[in-house]
């Protein structure tokens, strides 16, 4: 679990207040999407969580200990992917670099070879487990980098930007290895991506930071929920656009966007569509992605 | 605390062997550099009389410039790849894996002083008599060197200029601390400023053991021992000062 409270952090003379009185629970097992703008204040947050960065008040603490009165404990409890690092020794092996942080994590030799061989077999290394890291392809070092992270099994792990720079294969291994790690062996992970498709298809709660401030913290399904547009809705009909509507058409199907103040207006639409004789292929209420919801709650002051 | 100490020994040791080149080269220029400028101060020739005080200031001079040289580069290193960080987001305390690197650091430097010191023994015929005695001034030499490196990594935490003061430092320790001319040729007030360079009262303990014959007594009696204790106190104290102080601000900018 990861607690943190009022976390504030200040810097310099001119006071700037990077992180604001951030509060943030996080159950054990959840994938937590955290989410912002570049310059709101997630990095400096992040870097406070994993004791990179000492909060000018507030508290944060990982599995129950307190990360600046409890480090040690605290760091037991937790493994971490940087963003714009390399994370790992690129002229040491992956076989080589999983065992230094295991055994930095306090692990014993023996037990860090066998969580190494599973960690390497599950991400599809272990043929190359003797090659050095500097001569893998991208996805390879991050999976290596991730597997450091994972490999005294911690309970919490923080992943920022972990599929960043991966090709379509390396992100669904990674993205599937999340979801598992947290579905079945109770990992609660924070997530950091500005890949928002990656946040939603992962997240089973995202929060959203707006100039050092959280401006979101709920369930991903609620989140979406509060931003569905129950007045717009889309039409796609097969064939050319009939006259008098704002169509688009494109390889042969053409969609209408309708916004309606009452849904039974869009029965008159239709109806109006069918005496035209456009043949309706699909009629749905607009769903809002966590882009939509992003963009909105990172250009408006706070929604939740 | 054992298994992290002896990780990061490991690792550093794996670290640096993957890169040997550098390593081969500073093999090579450590053996020739002495005996050419020991051709050069003789005019020509090779005084006898001078190498053996010399040769034992030259292997300080290497074990100071190359644990530093390997200390610095690796943090600096560390630092920018990102697993420095990582490093301190561990259950150990942050002293523990800078002092694996301290003691990887002076494997490094052990190692290219003892090959600058016995390539010229074995070419130029120069003989070192072995005393216990000199056990404890050799050791007090190395943690001496060990702090000055500890000093110079608690600066490379933060400092972007550590390259050029790195360069600084090593540059007056092997034209002060006896590599060229014995200490006691030099005027005393060049002696003096000379014992403050890192190495200088070391090097000085141990010739006086290795070609006087003094006890640990005498040279405690003689003041060697006690000032080489102290300076080495002092480097360690404000190292550790430092390293407090930046190893802080280092995380905060990694």
């Amino acid at each position: 679990m990861i607690e943190i409270d009022a976390l504030t952090k200040v810097y310099g003379a001119a006071q700037v207040r990077a992180v604001d009185e951030v509060s943030l629970h996080v159950g054990t097992g959840t994938v937590f999407g955290f989410l912002g703008p570049n310059g709101a204040g997630k990095t400096t947050t992040i870097k406070m969580l994993a004791g990179l960065l000492t909060p000018t008040s507030g508290q944060v603490r990982l599995g129950g200990f307190d990360v600046a009165r409890q480090r040690s404990a605290a760091m037991a409890q937790f493994g971490a992917v940087l963003e714009g690092s390399r994370n790992v020794y690129w002229s040491l092996s992956a076989w080589q670099n999983l065992m230094y942080f295991g055994r930095l994590k306090g692990l014993r030799k023996a037990r860090v070879a066998e969580r190494a061989q599973d960690l390497l077999t599950d991400l599809g290394l272990w043929e190359r487990r003797h090659d050095k890291v500097g001569g893998f392809s991208r996805g390879m070092q991050q999976k290596v980098a991730i597997a450091a992270a994972l490999i005294a099994d911690p309970p919490i792990v923080l992943l920022d930007e972990p599929t960043l720079g991966l090709d379509v294969e390396a992100t669904r291994t990674v993205k599937n290895w999340i979801a598992e790690q947290a579905r079945e062996l109770g990992t609660t992970i924070l997530l950091t991506t500005h890949q928002l498709d990656v946040a939603q298809e992962l997240c089973d709660r995202v929060a959203v930071m707006r100039q050092g401030r959280l401006v979101a913290d709920l369930p991903t399904r609620e989140l979406l929920a509060r931003f569905r547009e129950r007045d717009r809705y889309e039409i796609r009909l097969e064939g050319a656009a009939p006259p008098g509507f704002d169509a688009v058409t494109r390889e042969g199907v053409t969609t209408i966007n309708v916004r309606v103040s009452d849904p039974r207006e869009v029965y008159d639409v239709v109806e109006r569509l069918r005496a035209q004789g456009a043949v309706l292929e699909s009629l749905t209420q607009v769903q809002p992605d966590l882009e939509d919801v992003f963009l909105a709650l990172v250009s408006e002051p706070s929604h939740a | 605390m054992h298994e992290v100490l002896r990780a990061e020994i490991g690792k550093g040791l794996r670290v640096q062997l993957a890169h040997p080149v550098g390593h081969v080269i500073t093999l090579l220029i450590s053996t020739m550099m002495y005996l050419g400028l020991q051709f050069v101060l003789g005019q020509g020739e090779l005084r006898q009389d001078l190498l053996p005080q010399t040769l034992v200031a030259i292997g300080g001079y290497w074990f100071l410039q190359y644990a530093g040289l390997v200390m610095v580069a690796d943090l600096i290193e560390e630092k920018r790849a990102g697993t420095f960080a990582q490093s301190q987001m561990s259950p150990a305390p942050p002293w523990l894996p800078m002092l694996g690197r301290l003691l990887t650091a002076s494997i490094f430097g052990l190692a290219v002083a003892a090959v600058a010191a016995l390539v010229p023994m074995l070419v130029a015929q120069i003989a070192i008599p072995l005393r216990w005695a000199a056990l404890l001034p050799a050791v007090l030499l190395g943690v001496n060197a060990l702090a000055f490196t500890f000093l110079l990594a608690s600066l490379a935490l933060v400092s972007p200029m550590i390259g050029a003061l790195q360069s600084l430092f090593t540059s007056l320790v092997l034209l002060l601390n006896g590599s060229f001319l014995p200490l006691e040729l030099y005027p005393d007030w060049l002696a003096t400023a000379a014992r403050v360079l890192p190495t200088t009262l070391g090097i000085e303990a141990l010739t006086q053991t290795l070609f006087e014959g003094r006890t640990l007594t005498q040279l405690w009696t003689g003041g060697v021992l006690p000032w080489l204790l102290a300076h080495t106190l002092a480097l360690t104290a404000v190292a550790g000062l430092l390293f407090a102080r930046n190893h802080r601000r280092a995380l905060e900018s990694s």
